[in-house]
């Protein structure tokens, strides 16, 4: 079988929603939900915290599948939110922004796999681009009113979120597949 | 560390309610709530919000941590939305603002519109957290995947819904005895790196291994499922979900409040309304 018809195989299998697919993504919303109670702010600023487990959804999305990637960062961070009092569709956008991240983590992992073979340089692309676009959803709280403005939802919202997701998911993601591609070779997945 | 949501509503009268009810009628509040800007009708629908809360029965002594996030993330919100619009808010201009005084160093003006938006956020975001926390509360655990499945989820993620709801409290259970398997290697999680990308490295030893643990235990759920047809065919639920006519009432009101508000936003009825007597201590 050629490289290309291998590929195109793989690029629809990412969207087919098996049993696999299912327990990973609930796994992953679960892992996220849980792990997001360790978060920390980062010094000299006003409330911008970091949330090591955020690489989780760029981590499942980019190993198991673009679905994956949406329904863990959806769901993990509506039950996250849920668990910390701030309720489950309280900031559904925000969750949303999450899902996306995790889609296109999938998405890129997939389409930018030929121009970078090297599957850890790969995941860590993959996710900063998924946290760069993806993140761009929550611009949607100027018209749900937790923004006032373009300004305030760049300043306070957009540019916190991305810098910090990125230190999480730029150094964690990475570390996660390559712990991964081991056991997953070796299971024969 | 127990950070699974408890059933603390047990028996109540909003638990009593199909758990559609519940979430039907979070999501008419969510849309009717972000339409309001002004504070009269946010005081029915904060009113509305607290009677609903209460007949969840959540002991208040349960979700006080809960109570305070809610209370300091609003806090958040309306700071970083006063200090960076420097007071201009919801479209309005400086010079239109009753000032009453201005941040030292930063200038930012204090004023009657800006208290009044500050209010406002409060009761919007406190009304949403009053009518999403029974959600976690008032729902049987078990009642979470035929709910969504019911409400039109394909039942394949109504199910993956389910399953993530049971993974919860055992995934917690793994981090704690992950983190207690670590603390006797010398790893100390309350000894955090200095720089962002520390603190960040820091966790790399509990992350990954609960992370791994669980996906390779993943493959048991996998086959179970597998061995027993999931994924073949339309599955039905053990669990029937079936409205009475108090379930009919509540999702009706919610709906009713949700069109009367949207029928009062298009008319322009919702916008920032400033007391009078705000503004005439502005002088």
């Amino acid at each position: 079988m050629s490289t290309t018809v291998m590929h195109e195989e793989h690029r629809g299998a990412m969207w087919e929603v098996t049993t696999r697919v299912i327990v990973y993504a609930a796994i992953g919303a679960a892992l996220y939900g849980v792990a997001a109670v360790f978060s920390f702010l980062i010094p000299g600023t006003a409330n911008v915290s970091v949330r090591p487990a955020f690489a989780l959804v760029t981590f499942f999305g980019f190993a198991f599948g673009p679905i994956v990637g949406l329904f863990t960062g959806f769901v993990g961070n509506a039950i996250a939110d849920q668990i910390s009092g701030w309720g489950l569709l309280t900031s559904w956008n925000w969750s949303l922004a999450n899902g996306f991240a995790g889609l296109l983590a999938g998405v890129f992992g997939v389409s930018l796999a030929r121009m970078f073979p090297n599957r850890i340089i790969l995941a860590a692309i993959a996710a900063a681009l998924a946290v760069v676009i993806g993140f761009l959803f929550v611009f949607t709280d100027i018209w749900l009113g937790t923004a006032d403005d373009v300004s305030v939802a760049f300043s306070a919202n957009y540019l916190p979120v991305i810098t910090t997701n990125l230190i999480a998911a730029v150094i964690l993601t990475p570390i996660l597949v390559a712990a991964w591609d081991p056991i997953r070779r070796s299971m024969g997945r | 560390m127990n950070i699974a949501p408890r059933y603390l509503g047990r028996g109540s009268w909003l638990a009593r309610r199909d758990p559609r009810v519940l979430l039907i009628s979070l999501a008419f509040f969510v849309f009717t709530v972000i339409q309001v800007w002004d504070p009269r009708i946010l005081v029915g629908l904060a009113l509305i919000a607290a009677l609903y809360y209460r007949s969840a029965g959540i002991p208040f002594r349960a979700v006080r941590i809960q109570w305070a996030y809610v209370l300091f993330f609003i806090s958040f919100v309306v700071i970083m939305n006063t200090l960076i619009t420097g007071g201009e808010l919801r479209g309005t201009t400086e010079d239109q603002l009753h000032i009453f005084f201005r941040l030292p160093l930063i200038n930012t003006p204090i004023s009657a519109e800006s208290v009044t938006y500050a209010v406002v956020q409060y009761m919007r975001f406190l009304s949403m957290a009053a009518v999403g926390l029974p959600i976690a509360y008032a729902i049987a655990p078990g009642d979470i995947g035929p709910a969504f499945a019911r409400l039109g989820v394909p039942y394949k993620f109504a199910y993956g819904l389910e399953l993530t709801f049971r993974f919860v409290p055992s995934l917690a259970a793994d981090m704690q005895t992950t983190i207690d398997a670590q603390r006797l290697r010398g790893y100390e999680w309350e000894k955090r790196g200095r720089t962002p990308i520390g603190k960040v490295t820091r966790t790399i030893p509990l992350l990954t291994p609960v992370t791994i643990n669980a996906i390779v235990g993943a493959e048991d759920t996998i086959d179970a499922m597998d061995l027993r047809g999931f994924g073949t065919q339309r599955r039905t639920w053990l669990r029937q979900l079936a409205f009475d006519p108090t379930d009919r009432v509540v999702v009706v009101g919610f709906g009713i409040l949700l069109a009367a508000v949207t029928a009062l936003s298009f008319s322009g009825l919702t916008q920032l309304w400033v007391p009078s007597q705000l503004i005439d201590l502005a002088g």
